[in-house]
């Protein structure tokens, strides 16, 4: 078994090393110059290699992905030239081991700013989390109990047509509409616990979450009905029904837990996919989340940001594989031998 | 800017008669807009784009030079805060004494810093913080992004790259060269330039490079977003790049020894990220925080129908300092009756249409913004703003190529509008005789445009002048020495060389007064117009809402078109 | 955990629970039978028709265009057809509809909004379709070979989706645009939409073939055990036939499925791009970027506003029905 683990581990950390490399030959490698913009105006060629300089683009990419896998490790200085540290220490900035990379344009380490964008995404993706599971569950079991009748059909068309819209344009539509003209809602705006406490947090969360459980409703919906539509028709339950218990206790004490497991761990992956960041709903509702960050580093040419941010959502992914994997092999001895 | 209609030749001749105090050093103090407005209070300011700099030898937005300008940089001059459109751009004293006195034909620059004028920690600024901001400048790998004009002008020795030997504060080679180049006595700096520089306090007033910066505080990189203010608000903690931040009054300020600036809110708030939709949605809306929010973000085309009744009161439009022009590229569109024949069929009303009609953009008669000193109206400029297919037709075949004649406009695309309006473009040129290929580019634009080996035909390019002087239009665009080289044509992307139009230029630099440079540049102008270098598109305009509790509310030339925030304020 | 959450990861699970006819009919042959379940279920047909009608009007935009039945590009832009100082929004009815502009004109330029949006459905399609394709494609070969060879090029085979998995899709298509652009331009594919547009594609197709690989290498696992592929191996047929020859047969029910799921998921992926700006853009319409444009409409002229998300509402629900029909229709018992 620890021979299995040891050895999932290992491999995942290649496969974070190749990627890591692969991401760096893909940005660094590319024919835009982020040199040019940070320039400004009025850039002479000389202009542009002193910035490139300052950028810390200057060198070849294998060095710079060298300096950057030994940053992870030991931290790296910025800008690392030497001449500055002798005679302007003041003017450099230290990215401590792990260092995932320094933003030059926002003035901070990748990790720090990661650290920011965390928590928004995060509690975005819980006020989601927690809107869709409980409409899911609840209009799916509602549709399972009124099969076949005008609700049964109501309540999945409906949950099928807000997955149809982009989220773009609900996410806008319920923006300009509820908060803007209609101000049913205050205009949604990230506050954490800390600063305004559990209502304002909430409060600040509903529309963009709203918007995210729009869209992940339709599968918990369906997916509930059936599970309580087949779980109903099994043995147990019709040897529970044939006992006399009432069927609402039926419901709850049986068919639900039945459907409940398969619910949770497709919610699970759900939910750990959206604590990522959610692009556009963040970019629709300017919330500083983790998607938000990745697309302003993507449009302003942040390169450490950007293969940063990659890279860390990456290794998540990696991370989570290896963590199903060893649990499958506790469960299941078999898988080790393959 | 008061009256969004008045006519763009009154503003050009308000231009034309502004005569710089520079020489005489004569103190003026003109603040005639009205202060209505009580203090206190918050004022919000809504906006998309994050800053990218607050560095003051960094900064480069229009927006940003404007709004740091009026709260925590001040600089020797400035530009005042006033109503008055003729006022608006004749420099003011503001930590100098006077507005400066030159010597050697403009050659050579003496300020006087004023008595108790303060950091936002108490202390006095002296000569030597002037000094050291200007040093910063020269640090290239380290403040980088900033304005670079006075790389070229500071007299000091330069490298074969073009750059001065000097490098600045932190490595502080050649260190003699700068200290012979600028000094100080007592609390007067004297700065030596290299050519004629009469237009020196347009530079000081409109960019943040030539404030102090206190030694002490420099931390280079590390101090991008650092705010070390000596005006009458400071930064509250740190800037958040992605949110924005709050300023609050900065006690160590006193408005005695400040003529310029009547700040009356207690504190003004940035919120960054906001798109033009959500911004103007909140502001019609008009309810809560948003009454005392103004903007830098215009009223996007597809809201004009909703600003009626009394959300008109609270919108008003002036012109940006920005012109968007046709480049035709001179490597390929070498015949110039082709180039005349485009000219001709440039439906550059189409093209405002498609961008939102007359309160997104007015007809542009030169690449000069009408603001500027020495704006005239370019006399080669004579086609209908629809364009006139027939005419441009007759050109066409006059030009002895075959027809229909092909041509690639590239553009900045992306948005919807852009692509709306080069479609209008597309639309009259075929009506002449062209056969049109668009090209829209976004983040690949200025990387395709530079390069000298670039097929585009016909190239969008858009420019405000970095200080109101068209010395920082014209060279900086067509000035084929300093832009062409084997790897780039520079800011010139039509790769246009004309010997003709070097000699004005350098005629121009030569002259020792703004006015005198302006008559020369308005003949090379015309030059530009004859060669058709440049078609003309549109002076971009500013139509902005504001909350219903902001007072003061001004679009000043003196903050670049933007909201001043030296005057604005918010009722209770 | 993939950044494109929100994009296109889903597909819905749709069917209503209509229970086709499962009693096997004496003397037909399986796929008859399927056919036959299909189109019992009402939905699915309904839903398969609307598709149909989209994929004909897509076939079909083209040479409207060209016979100038269609006219996505001529400008109406004059004061007789928009009101040039209120943002140029059309004059008359619901944004100048009328007898030859039935869903009216596009604010800005007058362009006929019905003409744009069924061109726009064939760029659209085009770009999901070649998309899905690409996916399908080598989603297909990968997991059959995986599947069939096992050893070292299955584990190898595995690493690459594990690595593709990783990457967050959105974020790379966003960060990558303009280099692969330049990329795409550079092996000499006219620069501008056309590169744009396989851009979108290739990384579509690109990220999206992992799933569908693990699809078929478990299908071909399961098939591999069956008597017919044994029988194949004993007579000595040549692997490469075997593989594509005898499996493919065998594979095409759960890979329709997955096609006709895809699809959708495409078509709302190329809007969110075309909202983030790394979709093809106009003049070039396409349902994405005309939503794109409409999106700040929604005051000013509201129809305009919502028909570009209606038709790609449409479109997505028609084809996630029919996949649930054709999934039902196909292997009733699996079916949750």
């Amino acid at each position: 078994m620890f021979a299995y683990i040891v050895r999932r581990v290992v491999s995942g950390i290649i496969l974070i090393i190749v990627m890591s490399l692969v991401t760096f030959l893909l940005f660094f490698a590319s024919p835009i110059d982020p040199a040019r913009f940070a320039c400004g105006k009025n850039c002479s060629p000389a202009l542009q290699e002193q910035t490139r300089k300052a950028l810390g683009y200057d060198d070849p990419v294998f060095v710079q992905w060298g300096d950057f896998l030994k940053g992870v490790v030991q931290g790296r200085d910025y800008p690392s030239d030497p001449a500055l540290r002798k005679t302007a220490p003041a003017t450099i900035a230290h990215c401590p081991a792990p260092c995932l990379g320094y933003s030059k344009l926002s003035n901070d380490t990748v990790l720090n700013l990661v650290k920011n964008a965390f928590p928004v995404s995060l509690s975005l993706a819980i006020v989601a989390f927690i809107i869709w599971i409980s409409g899911g569950i609840a209009f799916g079991v509602i549709a399972a109990l009124k099969k076949g009748t005008i609700i049964d059909r109501g309540i999945v068309g409906i949950s099928l047509v807000f997955f149809a819209f982009p989220t773009f344009f609900v996410g806008l539509f319920l923006y300009q509409f509820i908060a803007i003209q209609w101000q049913i809602v205050p205009i949604p705006n990230y506050v954490s616990i800390a600063d305004g406490g559990f209502f304002t947090w909430l409060v600040g969360l509903l529309l963009p979450g709203l918007t995210l459980a729009l869209f992940y409703m339709a599968g918990y919906v369906r997916m509930t009905r059936a599970f309580v539509l087949e779980s109903m028709g099994e043995d147990y339950l019709r040897t529970a029904n044939a006992k006399g218990l009432a069927p609402r206790k039926v419901l709850v004490k049986h068919s639900m837990r039945a459907a409940l497991t398969p619910l949770v761990t497709m919610a699970g992956l759900d939910l750990a996919s959206l604590v990522g960041g959610a692009i556009i709903t963040e970019t629709v509702f300017n919330y500083n989340g983790l998607g938000k960050l990745a697309v302003t580093a993507a449009r302003n040419l942040d390169l450490p940001l950007t293969v940063g941010i990659v890279l860390l959502l990456a290794t998540f992914v990696i991370m989570a594989n290896i963590i199903v994997d060893v649990l499958y092999a506790f469960i299941d001895p078999r898988v080790r031998v393959g | 800017m008061v009256n969004p209609r008045k006519p763009l030749a009154a503003v050009a001749a308000a231009a034309v008669a502004l005569t710089l105090a520079g020489c005489g050093g004569g103190s003026s103090t003109s603040n005639n807009a009205s202060t209505k407005g009580s203090k206190g209070g918050t004022l919000y300011y809504l906006t998309f784009r994050p800053a990218e700099h607050l560095d003051p030898q960094r900064m480069y937005i229009g927006r940003d030079l404007a709004d740091m300008g009026r709260m925590v940089y001040r600089s020797l001059v400035s530009f005042p805060v006033t109503k008055n459109a003729d006022e608006a751009l004749k420099p003011v004293p503001d930590l100098a004494t006077d507005t400066g006195t030159s010597k050697n034909g403009g050659r050579q620059w003496s300020f006087t810093l004023r008595d108790g004028v303060k950091w936002q920690d108490g202390k006095a600024i002296t000569c030597a913080d002037l000094k050291y901001g200007m040093s910063r400048s020269f640090a290239t790998d380290v403040i980088t992004g900033g304005p670079n004009y006075i790389l070229g002008f500071l007299d000091v020795p330069h490298a074969k790259s073009g750059l001065p030997l000097y490098d600045g504060p932190y490595k502080n080679d050649h260190a003699a060269d700068f200290d012979k180049a600028v000094t100080c006595k007592g609390n007067t700096i004297t700065y030596r330039f290299n050519k004629p520089f009469p237009d020196l306090p347009l530079a000081i007033a409109s960019l943040r490079s030539f404030d102090p910066y206190r030694k002490d505080q420099d931390q280079g990189d590390k101090s991008n977003f650092a705010v070390f203010s000596d005006g009458p608000y400071k930064l509250q903690g740190k800037w958040d790049t992605n949110k924005g931040g709050t300023f609050v009054r900065n006690p160590n300020w006193s408005q005695s020894s400040d003529p310029v600036r009547k700040p009356l809110p207690d504190q003004i708030q940035f919120v960054q990220g906001l798109t033009n939709e959500v911004i103007n949605d909140r502001l019609i809306s008009d309810s809560g925080n948003d009454q005392a929010a103004v903007t830098d973000r215009v009223v996007p085309p597809a809201f004009y129908s909703r600003i009626n009744g009394a959300v008109a009161d609270r919108a008003t439009q002036t012109d940006s300092p920005f012109v968007y022009y046709l480049l035709p590229n001179f490597n390929q569109m070498k015949n110039l009756k082709v180039r005349q024949a485009l000219m001709m069929a440039t439906d550059s009303q189409g093209w405002r249409n498609a961008e939102g009609g007359s309160k997104a953009a007015k007809p542009a008669k030169s690449i000069v913004n009408p603001s500027l000193v020495g704006y005239q109206p370019n006399p080669a400029f004579t086609a209908p703003q629809t364009g006139d297919a027939a005419a441009a037709k007759k050109l066409l075949q006059a030009s002895g190529e075959a027809m229909p004649y092909p041509i690639k406009f590239t553009y900045n695309g992306g948005t919807p509008t852009s692509d709306k309006a080069a479609a209008a473009l597309a639309a009259g040129w075929k009506k002449a005789g062209f056969k049109v290929t668009l090209d829209p580019l976004s983040d690949t634009y200025y990387d395709v445009i530079q390069k000298p080996s670039n097929d585009s035909d016909v190239i969008w390019g858009g420019w405000g002048a970095d200080w109101p002087s068209i010395a920082t239009v014209i060279p900086p665009l067509f000035d084929s020495r300093i832009n062409l080289t084997s790897a780039s044509n520079g800011q010139d992307y039509g790769n246009y060389r004309s010997d003709t139009v070097n000699k004005l230029i350098d005629k121009a630099a030569a002259q020792g007064t703004v006015q005198a440079q302006g008559k020369v540049y308005a003949q090379i102008d015309a030059q530009l117009g004859k060669d058709v270098a440049y078609i003309p598109l549109e002076v971009t305009q500013f139509y902005y809402l504001r909350g219903s509790k902001v007072t003061g509310y001004n679009l000043s030339p003196a903050t670049n078109g933007y909201p001043d925030l030296g005057a604005a304020g918010v009722t209770k | 955990m993939t950044i494109s959450s929100d994009l296109a990861s889903h597909t819905a699970d749709t069917s209503l629970g209509t229970d086709p006819a499962l009693e096997p009919v004496a003397g037909r042959s399986p796929t008859q039978l399927a056919m036959a379940r299909f189109r019992k279920d009402k939905l699915s047909m309904a839903a398969f028709v609307v598709v149909a009608v989209y994929l004909l009007l897509g076939i079909l935009a083209p040479f409207g265009v060209k016979f100038g039945i269609l006219d996505p590009f001529s400008f109406h832009s004059s004061a007789k057809y928009l009101d040039i100082e209120s943002g140029s929004i059309p004059k008359g009815f619901m944004g100048g509809i009328s007898w030859s502009h039935p869903l009216g004109l596009e604010p800005g330029t007058g362009r006929d909004v019905a003409s744009r949006l069924v061109y726009g459905v064939t760029f659209s399609l085009t770009i999901a379709l070649s998309a899905t394709i690409v996916a399908v494609s080598i989603g297909t070969v990968l997991g059959i070979v995986s599947g069939f060879v096992g050893g070292y090029v299955d584990a190898a085979i595995g690493r690459l989706t594990d690595l593709t998995l990783s990457f967050p899709q959105t974020l790379m298509l966003l960060a990558l645009s303009g280099l692969a652009v330049a990329m795409i331009v550079q092996a000499g594919v006219p620069a501008g939409n056309v590169a744009q547009a396989l851009f979108v594609i290739l990384v579509l197709g690109l990220f999206g073939w992992p799933p569908i690989a693990r699809i078929v290498r478990g299908q071909v696992l399961s098939i591999r055990e069956r008597e017919f592929i044994e029988a194949a191996k004993l007579m000595g047929a040549p692997r490469r036939r075997m593989y594509f020859k005898e499996v493919l047969p065998n594979l095409w029910a759960p890979l329709l499925v997955y096609f006709t799921l895809t699809m959708p998921a495409y078509i709302s992926a190329e809007a969110a791009l075309a909202y983030l700006q790394v979709s093809v853009k106009p003049p070039t319409p396409t349902l994405g970027n005309i939503l794109t444009d409409s999106i700040s409409y929604s005051s000013a002229d509201f129809f305009f506003f919502f028909t570009p998300a209606f038709l790609i509402a449409v479109i997505v629900v028609s084809f996630n029905l029919v996949g649930d029909g054709l999934r039902d229709a196909l292997d009733p018992r699996g079916a949750r």
